[in-house]
């Protein structure tokens, strides 16, 4: 290391970690190979101020990165090589994209002069992850890294937040430059929080004050802008109810006395309904997904519709709006607040409370206190989020589990549920849950994962094992790809193609690499089995064998308004009728 | 459904690698046939152009702008209706012609 004038010089491998560390970075999940060997050499000289977890594939790594920045609110780090460990980052890329993850990914990439060639683990990352990430950027050259990086983190993280994509030459880690630290909070193109007109929040003001039956539907944007409690505040002073998005569970409170639980087609009744019967529709942080909204020609026709969002493109995109409002999710929710008025007499008129006792009866009581049969996949995550109080951070895989998940988990605290939304990647969830621990060591992380998808990364156990990484793994196991099972049987004459699984003994597995299993079949010695696996923080798989052939209900069929909502295989709740 | 007409979408944009194929990328995403496609600096120093003929509906022609505008190194973008088609070739003919008078 030499002194020059206005830093030092050094390595551009030297470079990249110094510019890691200046943005705040202290956690790198990754892979070596042979194009980012000279960084992980430099590497070995940073142990002390950058932790490496070694994951068991290049997937495992960006999905830990992911679960770690929606724990965290810091971007994700990933480090892989070339060719191989590049692509295999690509799913985890297009998965933080939809779902608004910052993550900051540095592939290597062969020298700049091998560039074009077909050369050893050489692809072409930028052009294939430029379509699904917020920025994607190839360093050829050492002077480049600290402003590629400091630049990456403002990008990753600023406005609505995604996955960056730095495509890192092997000359360029090898070559030698003046470190100067470099810091970015300004791009002259790029602006990623746009301000709200005055117009547009004066005329938002007067129509929520004239609403009878205003109803806000909210999502992601308000965990991702900080509005948790801007939105409750909102919401208190409005006297207005409010469903979430997937992705926008655990932003209120789950017992909040306006929540009405999740929307969509797995959401509760009181909020699809409230959807169909409101006047006023207010969106915020949110993006009207398919999921969600049903189809989208009888989604809330009878309301006018206000969306707040920091990003335009999303703004009419699929639902037309009577107005839109640009800016960040918590300055238009506190100003917004600040501007209606106090005390405004509306028309619900128990509308929830009723829905709330249908589905109570005809869905939440069989699937949650069964009196008979064996264990149902609601009642693990229900005796789960009584055990832990709401008070544990929930990760998912994607499919039944995932959707009994959102259902019957119970939060008090924002960024506690951690799923795979909008891009549905099985194999998310035991990497994700990795990171979620690792963001957050003082909390309890339960996993809930089908036996379909623990199997997709299952490889991470390895990392569990090295890292001792304390994540409780809950297994609904029911030997079947639950998910496209119900609707092969709901939408496909119960032709059942290739949804029947085999599945490994998981104790065996588990005594492989060292980690409590437990497995359970007998709902009477649920308790004690939960109990047992939340007493310390050590890693622990609870192996459930769940009934079979359970089906996830409610269900606004595909092709179905949101007021079409079937309540059980034969019981069906039609909004109007 | 809406009808298609031809619109003329331009874009401005910071010189920036791999630029024309991000921007080319959400034109096919949408299924949007390029009939025309120029990219040239602007008149503003540093600043360059995309000017882009493509037959679509309204709806489409608004998204592809705002997702345009979405990309990190794209400064502003714009749509409009095309109905001076030839509007390229003429200022680039008049163009050349002046730059010939002042040579004579």
């Amino acid at each position: 290391m030499t002194d020059t004038p206005n830093g030092w010089m050094l390595k551009g491998s030297q470079i990249l970690l110094e510019s890691l560390i200046n943005q705040g970075v202290d956690t790198i999940f990754g892979y070596p190979g042979g194009s980012i060997m000279p960084v992980y050499d430099a590497l070995y000289d940073y142990a002390d101020r950058l932790r490496h977890i070694l994951v068991r594939h290049e997937q495992g790594a960006i999905h830990a990165a992911q679960g770690y920045a929606r724990v965290k609110n810091f971007p994700g780090t990933v480090i892989v090589t070339s060719g191989p460990g590049a692509t295999n980052v690509i799913t985890g890329v297009a998965d933080a994209m939809i779902d608004s993850t910052p993550v900051v990914v540095i592939a290597g990439q062969v020298a700049s002069a091998a560039l074009g060639t077909d050369a050893f683990q050489e692809t072409d990352l930028i052009g294939m992850t430029t379509p699904i990430s917020k920025w994607a950027y190839q360093i050829r050259r050492p002077k480049d890294i600290a402003w590629a990086v400091a630049r990456a983190y403002y990008i990753a993280a600023s406005g609505r937040p995604g996955p960056v994509v730095l495509d890192f030459t092997k000359d360029a880690q090898i070559g030698m430059a003046e470190y100067i630290r470099k810091d970015c909070n300004f791009i002259r193109s790029y602006v990623p929080v746009p301000e709200p007109t005055e117009a547009s929040l004066a005329e938002a003001a007067a129509m929520i004050d004239s609403a009878r039956k205003p109803f806000v539907v909210y999502g992601h944007g308000i965990i991702l802008s900080g509005a948790e409690k801007e939105l409750a505040g909102f919401l208190d002073k409005g006297d207005i109810p409010a469903g979430s998005t997937m992705l926008g569970l655990s932003a209120l409170d789950s017992d909040n006395p306006h929540y009405t639980g999740m929307l969509g087609m797995h959401g509760s009744l009181a909020s699809n309904v409230l959807t169909q019967e409101c006047d006023l529709l207010i969106a915020v942080g949110m993006r009207f997904d398919d999921r969600v909204t049903g189809t989208i020609s009888t989604y809330a026709k009878q309301a006018k519709v206000i969306h707040i969002d920091i990003d335009a493109s999303e703004i009419g995109k699929n639902i037309p709006v009577d107005l839109g409002i640009l800016g960040d999710a918590r300055e238009v929710l506190a100003e917004l607040t600040r501007r209606i008025k106090p005390d405004v007499k509306r028309d619900w008129d128990g509308e929830k409370a009723a829905c709330d006792a249908v589905e109570k009866e005809k869905v939440i009581d069989p699937e949650v206190s069964p009196a008979e049969g064996l264990i149902k996949p609601g009642e693990v995550i229900a005796a789960v989020a009584n055990a832990c109080e709401g008070k544990a951070i929930v990760v998912t895989d994607v499919g039944q589990n995932q959707l009994f998940a959102s259902r019957y988990s119970r939060f008090k605290q924002s960024r506690s549920m951690i799923t795979s939304g909008g891009l549905g990647t099985m194999g998310f969830g035991l990497p994700a849950a990795i990171g979620a621990k690792v963001a957050a060591p003082e909390r309890p992380v339960c996993l809930f994962v089908g036996d379909g998808g623990i199997q997709m990364t299952i490889q991470e156990l390895g990392t569990i094992m090295q890292d001792g990484i304390g994540v409780k793994v809950i297994l609904l196991n029911n030997n079947w790809l639950g998910n496209v099972r119900q609707w092969q049987e709901l939408f496909f004459d119960g032709r059942y193609s290739f949804t029947r699984m085999q599945n490994p003994d998981y104790e065996k597995l588990a005594e492989a690499y060292g980690i409590t299993c437990l497995s359970l079949e007998d709902r009477a010695e649920m308790p004690a089995a939960i109990a047992q696996m939340l007493a310390d923080d050590r890693p622990f798989i609870l192996n459930v064998h769940v009934a079979e052939a359970d089906n996830v209900f409610p269900m606004i069929p595909p092709g179905k308004s949101v007021g079409e909502i079937m309540l059980n295989d034969k019981d069906w709740f039609v909004y109007g009728k | 459904m809406e009808s298609e007409k031809l619109y003329e979408i331009t874009a401005y944009t910071e010189n920036q690698v791999g630029l024309l194929s991000s921007v080319a990328g959400i034109f096919t995403r949408r299924s949007i046939n390029i009939e025309k496609l120029l990219v040239y600096p602007s008149k503003i120093e540093g600043i360059h152009k995309f000017k882009i003929l493509a037959r679509t509906t309204e709806k489409n022609a608004r998204a592809v702008v705002l997702q345009m505008e979405k990309r990190v190194d794209v400064v502003k973008a714009f749509y409009q209706e095309d109905n001076e088609r030839s509007f390229m070739e003429i200022v680039s003919v008049g163009r050349f012609l002046k730059e010939r008078e002042n040579k004579q």
